[in-house]
């Protein structure tokens, strides 16, 4: 009786395999074109603001045939993961991913390998060179000079009063992010040049554990993103680097060297909803939501 | 009424050949389904080896496993991963130091000291243990270890090895416990009785016959807890630093499920650094088979005395 019950059951899990197997293709065919679901990736720092143009994008018109007539009576399914810039160039090559999510320049190399590159600017982000607000580097010093920093992330500084006599003698901890992502290439371009970061550092998994780390030690110094800086106003001090403050106007007009571009990049195979909503990113309101999320908007 | 018993005998026989041969057709199943899960492990490791072979056109293996230095996506490509193997093991042996003690410590407890009805309350509460996600446990080491360590002991940064020790001893605890217990368990139900009628106190009976004879189950647990110590990456990554260093108990470190984790998402497709990772991968994988392989021997060296 039981190995009878179990072959009952085995059957009903065979059988329920190919039932789910098949389920999984669509089952009645659209007369209009089906759209399926749009799959954003790549960088963590640009990440909540796809997020929150797709939530208004959703809230506004639930299913895509209200979108446009030609589309079908689908709802709006728009998946959005991290895994950094490298990760959205990687995911639109292989196809993984409809839309990557860069926030640093798309190297030509990177362009060749995709066919039919497209890219849409949304913005520029900074990376401002912040520190805990305990730390009181910014009433004895009020800028940074690039060599300073040079010699801060490199570890040439190890206590802050080699900086400043002026400053406690306590270790400096630096925070980077991981060194293959967007944001440690654009700082080591910036101001690093061919001195190389000190292996002493924490390498944060995210943008926001590197301004939560920031946040949380009073010796931390870190390039935090001018975004996450906003977001977190008053928690964490960004400081001036060789005299110009990190002030949206002066990222814009490009005075404010350590900056980088937010760019969302698609290869050939752009459907049309997809269109749509590449439009919709970067209309008035989409970059709007950049400003609203504490980066400069802008193409 | 020959013909009734003939033909029922012959229904019967029927019946006998159908299972026969549903058996045959489920034996063939499990073959299939077992094959798939040995196919599946022997196309992960195709798949890595053909991955990272391609770094050591790059670098040679043993700069790769015996140098320090990494910087991947450098101009020339510096490659040697020996802080982060020496962290990997630094950490996981740390916290199996710390966590073993304490988990043979509570497997004695919950199958000798405790009663059947204790002992069903307290058991699944520590098996529940190995259910919490590893992300949790890191979200907790970095409020409570690591700023404990900078507020109290005034660290400059709380990330440290002995931090994501004491974490990772936290949570091998109820592998270790549960794979001891068991055994222990085992051993107590086929000698208490005899150890009773000869009128040996309970603490003599725990420390020469229920130790003495644990010690393979206990040996198990270290496996187990080793393995997955090493292989812990979420947790770990978030309170160890991961800075490219060479391991000393109160400063940082970086271990390779970290270093994969971290940067695998930046490495552009088959770039030295991707490869690189992936040899770092299969550098991983070839410790934890050494390891397994050392104590199945050390497992079979042990002795004629076994729990079984």
């Amino acid at each position: 009786m039981k190995r009878l019950s179990m072959i009952f059951l085995m059957m009903i899990l065979i059988v329920s395999l190919a039932v789910g197997c098949s389920n999984s293709e669509p089952t009645k065919a659209e007369a209009k074109e089906p759209v399926g679901k749009i799959v954003f990736k790549g960088s963590s720092t640009l990440a909540p603001v796809i997020t929150q143009i797709t939530k208004d994008f959703k809230e506004k018109y639930k299913t895509w045939d209200q979108v446009n007539e030609n589309f079908a009576n689908e709802d709006i399914e728009i998946f959005i993961t991290g895994g950094g810039s490298g990760a959205g160039v990687k995911s639109v090559i292989d196809g993984s991913a409809n839309v990557g999510m860069v926030s640093r320049p798309v190297t030509e190399e990177e362009q060749k390998t995709i066919e039919g590159y497209k890219e849409y600017k949304l913005g520029t982000d900074a990376l401002t060179i912040s520190v805990n607000p305990e730390n009181k580097i910014y009433e004895v010093k009020d800028t940074l000079t690039t060599e300073e920093l040079k010699k801060i992330f490199s570890g040439e500084y190890k206590y802050w009063d080699e900086l400043d006599a002026k400053l406690a003698h306590e270790e400096i901890v630096l925070i980077t992010r991981d060194i293959g992502g967007g944001a440690h290439k654009v700082f080591e371009e910036k101001i690093m040049g061919d001195s190389k970061v000190s292996e002493n550092v924490i390498q944060a998994p995210s943008m926001g554990a590197l301004v939560t780390k920031i946040i949380e030690n009073k010796n931390a110094i870190g390039y935090a993103s001018y975004g996450v800086v906003n977001q977190n106003e008053g928690k964490i001090m960004p400081l001036k680097v060789d005299g110009v403050e990190p002030t949206a106007e002066n990222i814009k007009n490009g005075s404010y060297i350590i900056s980088r571009p937010l760019l969302v990049i698609t290869n050939k195979d752009v459907t049309e909803s997809e269109q749509v909503l590449l439009d919709q990113i970067v209309s008035e309101e989409g970059l709007k939501v950049v400003e609203e999320l504490g980066f400069v908007p802008g193409k | 009424m020959p013909e009734g018993s003939t033909s029922g005998f012959l229904r019967r026989r029927e019946k006998v050949n159908i299972y026969k041969i549903i058996d045959k057709l489920f034996l063939y199943l499990i073959r299939f389904v077992s094959m798939i899960s040995v196919l599946l492990l022997v196309f992960i490791v195709i798949f890595i080896l053909k991955e990272s072979l391609l770094t050591f056109e790059e670098v040679s293996f043993y700069d790769f496993v015996f140098k320090k230095g990494w910087r991947p996506i450098s101009e020339n490509p510096e490659l040697g991963i020996l802080p982060m193997i020496l962290s990997t093991l630094y950490v996981s042996i740390l916290a199996l130091g710390i966590a073993l003690p304490l988990g043979v410590g509570s497997s004695i407890f919950l199958s000798c000291m405790v009663n059947e009805k204790n002992r069903n309350f307290i058991k699944p509460i520590i098996d529940l243990m190995a259910g919490i996600p590893s992300v949790v446990y890191g979200f907790m080491g970095l409020l409570l270890i690591v700023k404990f360590f900078e507020r109290k002991l005034s660290f400059s940064s709380g990330e440290s090895i002995l931090a994501a020790s004491i974490l990772l001893a936290i949570m091998i605890l109820p592998y270790i416990i549960s794979t001891c217990d068991e055994s222990m368990i085992k051993i107590l139900k086929k000698y208490e009785s005899t150890s009773k009628a000869l009128g040996v106190s309970k603490y003599h009976m725990i420390r020469y016959l229920i130790l003495p004879t644990a010690k393979k189950g206990i040996l198990a647990s270290v496996v187990l807890g080793l393995s997955r110590g090493m292989g812990e990456t979420m947790a770990v990554m978030m309170v160890i630093g991961n800075s490219p260093l060479y391991p000393k108990l109160f400063g940082k470190g970086q271990t390779i499920p970290g270093l994969i984790a971290l940067e695998m998402g930046g490495a552009s497709v088959n770039s030295i650094h991707y490869h690189a990772l992936f040899a770092s991968g299969l550098i991983l994988m070839m410790m934890l088979m050494i390891i397994n392989v050392l104590f199945y021997f050390i497992r079979k060296m042990m002795g004629t005395v076994s729990e079984e």
